[in-house]
């Protein structure tokens, strides 16, 4: 699965905030503050971030940088936060968005 | 409701760059920007830049960022960040959402310096989670530093899809192929060519079938297309990947424009809706004011030309600089842009076929179509030249303006002449001592120093390298061809990593005296 890089031949070692815990989904994992809640998934291996409302098909990150909308979530009971531009805080609270619920589908 | 003298909507290379003259001329200068950071697309770009050095030639984008805010901070400029800018009305008002709040501002010039957002295809499966576009994939790993995927397909051979890949080689991802539905390899032959030396393999008239995944991507189905880009039946072939990366072009933002009431026109060359300027970014309203992609797709160093313009015209019509100082101003910078705007790809260029460089020499088929100059191909070009003892090989084989190697160079073994788009030519009358500063400032990677007889049998081929882990003295591994194919075995004879070469260390490696011109990548064993 995709992961941290640990060290970059032109950047070297990235500096990052605190490990902190959030939940996903009801359960804890870790994350650095300050970065995208998307990053934080994306170090856990966490593709899908919604089901659309209609067809029920995954979404993910797509553009990264708050354009597209593809990577919303439910964060700390707020639907469609664009999580690619939303920096994580610790005990933050993020669920995978159904349509605009956090109910998964019948 | 707040007044400036000056409201500039975006803090990318033009944005800031037009605040910095303004700024400079005793302007009141805000600057609005969507993003958490400011620097637009710079502080992702980890490459060294083209042009020379007026253009910040060989320094790599994320620095310039840094300069540019840093000057910009200097001048008292206020950038303020998470802002977007959601309507531009008559007589220059703005609304900017902040937070969950509209705010009123109003600024007696605008310069809208709002940049491109990224094109993208469809397909089967092109929802699914990991198929990304090329941004996202340098956001993810240049700013945030994690890696879009492990095994990556990417779609688009323009400047952005070949950058990109070599980056996410960088970041430690696998890049399985290439691929691109236009015939030809549409960036620059210097960036495919580093791309394919480490073995990538270009599908040019090629494109996505679909990509297949339940949940997110677990692989991709590409086929050929004709001349018509319509698919040719059972010409399928199938790639494992968790990551499918589109670069297939820009598109300008430019609704504020024309939410503005500035004239507009389509212009496919310039990459869509764009509004009609004059040479100076200086649109249908007075005192808006348009500089960077959002007037027309080009690439950084031209944005922050445009943006230098756009600040001046904008001091000039508040009477914060005499029409002269203006216009003198403008002729500097104007022959500055122009000298960017040359050579193969060249705006005015876009979808010709260029077959000849502007010496006459026949541009190699199989860069084009493959990635990578043959064998055959390589001696035709002026910087492949041959003598006794260690000399330069620029591969270098078409008009780009970009001359930092000849600077480089104090013994006299290089040169281009004052037309920057020159192909470089290596004198072999040059002392070449090794230095390594041409290898090393070579934003295309595409010099080499050559000894092609050590008098044992062998010859070393020294070659920049961005990649870790770094080889050491003594790895033993193979030479790699332009292909990226394994030909010979080679031997680690020296490394250099010297701050000088900002981050290109420079790999020396010994082969056998036979693969002196052909060895041109190094990897080591297993």
């Amino acid at each position: 699965m995709a992961s941290r890089i640990a060290e970059h031949p032109i950047l070297g070692v990235q500096e990052k905030g605190k490990l902190v815990l959030f939940k996903f989904d009801g359960k804890e994992i870790e994350g650095f503050e300050g970065e995208p809640i998307a990053v934080s998934l994306k170090a856990q291996g966490l593709m899908v971030h919604r089901y659309t409302k209609k067809e029920h098909k995954p979404r993910g990150v797509f553009c990264a940088i708050g354009r597209c909308t593809d990577c919303v979530m439910i964060v700390d009971g707020v639907p469609n936060v664009r999580t690619c531009i939303t920096p994580l805080r610790e005990g933050m609270d993020v669920r995978t968005q159904y349509g605009v619920s956090d109910k998964p589908f019948e | 409701m707040k007044r400036y003298d000056l409201v500039i909507v975006g803090a990318g290379p033009s944005g800031l760059s037009a605040a910095i003259e303004a700024a400079k001329r005793g302007m009141e200068v805000i600057i609005f920007d969507e993003n958490e950071k400011p620097g637009g697309q710079l502080f992702k770009q980890i490459h060294k830049f083209f042009g020379s050095k007026e253009h910040h030639a060989k320094i790599r984008g994320f620095k310039i960022g840094q300069e540019l805010l840093k000057e910009a901070n200097e001048l008292g400029v206020e950038v303020v960040l998470n802002a977007t800018v959601i309507g531009l009305y008559d007589d220059k008002e703005i609304t900017v959402k902040i937070g969950d709040g509209i705010n009123h501002y109003k600024g007696d010039a605008v310069i809208v310096a709002t940049g491109a957002a990224e094109n993208m295809v469809t397909f089967p499966g092109w929802t699914l989670p990991g198929v990304i576009g090329a941004g996202a994939a340098q956001t993810m790993m240049n700013l945030h530093g994690i890696k879009p995927g492990n095994k990556v397909l990417m779609l688009g051979s323009g400047n952005v899809g070949l950058v990109v890949s070599f980056q996410l080689m960088q970041a430690g991802c696998e890049v399985v192929a290439l691929v691109d539905a236009a015939p030809r390899v549409g960036g620059y032959g210097v960036h495919a060519a580093k791309v394919a030396r480490c073995g990538v393999p270009f599908y040019l008239s090629h494109t996505i079938k679909e990509v297949e995944g339940d949940e997110f991507v677990t692989g991709v189905t590409i086929n050929q297309v004709d001349s018509s880009f319509i698919p040719i039946p059972d010409t399928e072939k199938h790639f494992d990947v968790d990551t499918v990366c589109m670069a297939v072009g820009l598109s300008p933002m430019s609704q504020l424009l024309k939410m503005a009431g500035c004239e507009m026109e389509d212009n496919p060359k310039r990459g869509g809706q764009v509004p009609i300027i004059d040479d100076y970014g200086r649109t249908s309203v007075p005192g808006i004011i348009a500089a960077g992609d959002v007037s027309g797709i080009e690439e950084a160093s031209s944005a922050m030309i445009e943006g230098r313009m756009a600040g001046i015209c904008a001091a000039e019509y508040l009477g914060y600089c005499t029409k002269e100082e203006l216009e003198e101003n403008l002729k500097i910078l104007e022959d500055d842009l122009e000298s960017l705007r040359q050579g193969m790809f060249a705006p005015k260029n876009r979808g010709k076929l260029i077959e000849k460089t502007e010496e006459g020499i026949d541009i190699s088929t199989n860069l084009l179509e493959k990635g990578y100059i043959s064998e055959k191909e390589i001696e035709r070009y002026p910087g492949v030249t041959h003598k006794v003892g260690i000399h330069p090989v620029i591969e270098c084989t078409q008009n780009i303006p970009c001359n930092p190697c000849q600077d480089a160079c104090k013994k006299g073994c290089i040169s281009i002449g004052a037309n920057i788009t020159n192909l470089p030519i290596v004198k072999t009358e040059g002392n070449c001592i090794n230095c390594g500063m041409c290898v090393a400032s070579c934003s295309g990677q595409a010099i080499f120093l050559v000894d092609e007889d050590t008098g044992d049998g062998s010859s070393t081929v020294t070659m920049p390298y961005e990649f870790i882990p770094l080889p050491e003295v003594g790895d033993k591994g193979f030479g790699l061809n332009r292909k990226g194919e394994k030909i010979c075995e080679a031997e680690v004879v020296s490394v250099r990593a010297v701050k000088a070469f900002d981050h290109t260390n420079l790999l020396t490696i010994k082969v056998p005296k036979e693969y002196a011109m052909k060895a041109r990548f190094f990897k080591a064993l297993a």
